[in-house]
């Protein structure tokens, strides 16, 4: 016992909790579902952590498991940083975590269809029918348009992030191509091949159903009276920085993964070219934006679609997943209504939070934020990934300026939030484990019915103190544990690892 | 499947199987001017590692970049220099975006082992070992296109995507023994055709390790090494896996099931090609060869296995 206190001592040894810490509820003291993972973590030595999560990044490295990084090193390929210590999720946790989710996706789905059919929400002026119409997101090309059995956000990806008090709150909506559940599989299969011992006695939900469920939901959007659809993943080609996730989607459900040069339009059908002649396609996994995805419709200098696409989609002929206009839900000027959103639809009280947001376009509200940019966060409504946000805290005076003003020139196009502290987790930073911020994305199928992945996508912003978790930005990755049942029981001294 | 993905397979396997077929010749190479050094050189002075440079095609890029030529350069342009297209870091980084273009079509063992490679070839380890022992270097280096090889075989179903792989593989096999097997006939300058012509033992034996068929020669000849031994051995044997008719057979066998013909016809232009050129291997004597004049002969097939690429391409790659 006398080393393990010692490994104890040394891997936690500088470990100093700030706001809201995921594994301990007090200094020294774990909550009681990371009880067993604190001593199974404090017998592993510094040097076996390392030597472990070296194999593990070099395992990632030769499956090629990476992005490419845009910008100054043009094309460049990384491996998003992987960190060995898994972030857990009890099972009372999870249960409102998924009932939440389950009842945004379905509000937001409705919300989409309504938007672009009868307009209700508008009409009762729930919602500002210029800001759905203003949203960057919104395709009026679509109008109209029936999809499959009424459904547009096939697969989203909700981020959540935790206050103070640790109560889970919805930082922002993804329901265009959300990315990043290849590396939640990913992930699992790494943690299972490199610490097969941290699994011991956790209870750990799997998430290896994930392919065939998005298969599932892909079959369910087939054009009627096709009884075995044929499928494929459109991408944008293999420089696209998350080609890695739509050839790895492709193969696990056994589908061909296509470039928009690899279809064509013929009588109002969409076929793939083949060794064998035109091969007709029923359903698409899109991974092209909406702006690509057809030339005739969308932006005419786009090579990465298909001439003819929304045609063909229109007459009913091919199944499109997600649907084109879900990037209105993305708008995060659209955000602060979706409480409003779900309680007008479902009659419902939402289960997951809002972060408090202001919007420019109320002039109350448009003073606090200039008043505070200091302490606020400011962010683009049609951004993500980090990009064209204002951290007010972390701010220089000449960046405030420049927000000030932009806020000044375009109300719409911005919003403003409190400076949340995100939750902190024990992540392997040199040598030692430290503190980081986390957020969380749970990913959600809406097919036959809506499932969420026991699981997501655990970013960590690995420099000290920062709150951006993007790959884009220096952010790592956690594999995610839902755990089932009971907390796991702590281990027992005579145990070895 | 998509002819996209057709089209990267069929020359991610040439590009590994040319990179392979670089290593060897280059290992041959060093290994022959070590052992025999100044029996080596040619009429203008060349060693052999120097000659590989000629049956690459890329002496005049080379000697523009590297007025002055040492071993060293020779060896270091070949392999790790990414401005030559022809070097073996070029190829297996083109196999490799390949590969990374069909992740979905081949098995993650195949595409792992590939990515692999290319980031080794790209790292230090690589260098330190060349450094060490060109050798040993290229041992490692034909090691990982055999075991690629050995994954293809091993892990994909026998169904498109593998007999594209295949008959890519097979039809740069036969090219490059017919590559090398000219340019080192030609580099004896073979005064007189026919056999019991004085051709320096140790070349040819050279020529059948730049083959890998050093040891299986002996085994299935168990005598000396002679001209029309090694050229029967290397062009007409059925059951050696870098003979040429080896080769052509099962390039053959693969766009047979890729077409889908019955068993007595043909499915495409490619493999009439094939199929004439099989016969021909089948049913020549090796004496008939000399007859023709090795060059001439090695001429024909160069130009078929050519032929039969383009026909190929237009069959499946451009719908």
């Amino acid at each position: 016992m006398g080393s393990t206190t010692q490994a104890m001592a040394s891997l936690f040894d500088h470990y100093a909790g700030v706001g809201f810490d995921e594994m301990f509820s007090a200094p020294g003291v774990p909550r009681p579902h990371y009880a067993a993972m604190f001593e199974r973590l404090a017998r592993l030595s510094p040097e076996e952590l390392e030597r472990r999560h070296k194999v593990a990044d070099l395992s990632m490295r030769h499956q090629g498991i990476t992005f490419t990084v845009y910008g100054r090193d043009q094309g460049v390929e990384r491996i998003i940083p992987f960190d060995p210590i898994p972030r857990l999720v009890s099972a009372d946790e999870w249960q409102l975590i998924e009932r939440g989710l389950k009842q945004r996706v379905r509000a937001l789905n409705l919300f989409i269809h309504d938007i672009y059919h009868d307009r209700l929400i508008l009409k009762d002026r729930v919602v500002p029918a210029d800001l759905v119409v203003g949203a960057s997101g919104y395709r009026r090309e679509v109008v109209g348009l029936q999809v499959p059995k009424d459904i547009y956000v096939h697969v989203s990806g909700i981020d959540l992030i935790r206050d103070v008090d640790g109560s889970y709150l919805v930082l922002e909506d993804n329901c265009r191509t959300p990315s990043g559940v290849s590396y939640v599989l990913k992930n699992r299969q790494v943690m299972k091949q490199v610490f097969p011992s941290m699994f011991v006695r956790h209870n750990v939900r799997p998430i290896d159903d994930y392919t065939s469920d998005l298969l599932a939901v892909l079959r369910h959007i087939a054009p009627a009276g096709c009884e075995d659809p044929t499928i494929a993943v459109l991408t944008p080609g293999s420089y696209n920085s998350a080609y890695y996730e739509h050839s790895f989607l492709a193969r696990k459900m056994g589908v061909e993964l296509v470039e928009g040069r690899d279809l064509t339009l013929d009588r109002g059908q969409i076929f793939m070219r083949t060794t064998r002649g035109l091969q007709r396609v029923d359903v698409i996994y899109r991974r092209v934006d909406d702006d690509f995805l057809d030339p005739l419709c969308f932006r005419r200098d786009s090579s990465l679609g298909v001439a003819g696409l929304m045609g063909a989609f229109r007459a009913g002929n091919v199944g499109l997943a997600n649907g084109v206009g879900t990037g209105v839900a993305d708008d995060k000027g659209i955000y602060p209504f979706v409480p409003e959103i779900i309680r007008y639809y479902l009659n419902e009280d939402p289960i997951l939070r809002n972060v408090e947001t202001f919007r420019p376009l109320i002039p109350s509200h448009k003073s606090h934020i200039l008043n505070n940019l200091e302490s606020l966060v400011v962010k683009a409504v049609d951004s993500s990934g980090g990009y064209g946000m204002l951290i007010g805290p972390a701010s220089t005076a000449a960046e405030r300026e420049e927000f000030a003003r932009k806020i000044e020139e375009n109300p719409r196009g911005y919003i403003g939030q409190p400076t949340i502290s995100l939750s902190q987790h024990p992540t392997f930073i040199d040598d030692r484990i430290e503190g980081r911020h986390v957020d969380l994305r749970p990913f959600v199928l809406y097919g036959d019915e809506i499932k969420v992945l026991p699981g997501g996508l655990t970013r960590v912003a690995l420099p000290k103190g920062s709150l951006v978790v993007n790959s884009s930005q220096g952010g790592g990755t956690k594999d995610t544990w839902v755990l089932q049942g009971e907390a796991p029981e702590a281990l027992r001294g005579e145990e070895h690892v | 499947m998509l002819s996209r993905v057709a089209e990267n397979l069929y020359w991610m396997s040439r590009y590994v199987e040319r990179a392979e077929s670089v290593a060897r010749l280059l290992d041959a190479a060093f290994y022959l001017e070590l052992d025999a050094a100044g029996l080596a050189r040619d009429d203008d002075g060349r060693g052999p590692v120097e000659g590989i440079l000629s049956i690459l095609n890329c002496r005049t890029s080379f000697e523009a970049l590297h007025p002055v030529a040492d071993r060293d350069a020779v060896l270091r342009y070949l392999t790790f220099d990414r401005k030559n297209s022809q070097s073996i870091h070029s190829m297996i980084g083109r196999a490799r975006e390949n590969a990374r273009g069909t992740q979905e079509a081949i098995s993650a063992e195949v595409w792992s082992e590939i990515n692999r490679l290319y980031l080794y070839l790209g790292g230090a380890k690589a260098q330190r070992r060349f450094s060490s022992s060109p050798s040993g270097f290229f041992a490692s280096i034909r090691k990982a296109c055999v075991l690629w090889s050995g994954l293809v075989d091993g892990t994909l179903a026998r169904d498109e995507v593998f007999h594209f792989l295949q008959a890519g593989r097979y039809l740069e096999r036969a090219d490059q023994v017919g590559r090398i097997l000219r340019a080192k006939s030609h580099h004896l300058h073979d005064p007189e055709p026919g056999p019991g012509v004085s051709l320096r033992p140790v070349h040819w034996s050279s020529l059948l390790r730049s083959c890998s068929a050093y040891d299986a020669y002996l085994r299935t000849y168990r005598e000396r090494v002679d001209p029309e031994g090694v050229v029967r051995y290397l062009v007409l044997d059925a059951d050696f896996p870098r003979a040429m008719r080896f080769c052509v057979a099962r390039c053959r066998e693969s766009l047979h099931e890729i077409s889908g013909g019955d068993d007595d016809g043909y499915g495409s232009e490619a493999e009439r090609l094939l199929g004439r050129l099989d016969g021909e291997l089948r049913y020549i004597d090796v004496s008939e060869i000399f007859d023709r004049g090795l060059p001439r002969f090695l001429a024909g097939v160069q130009e078929t296995c050519l032929r039969v690429g383009e026909e190929f391409h237009k069959a499946y790659f451009s719908t």
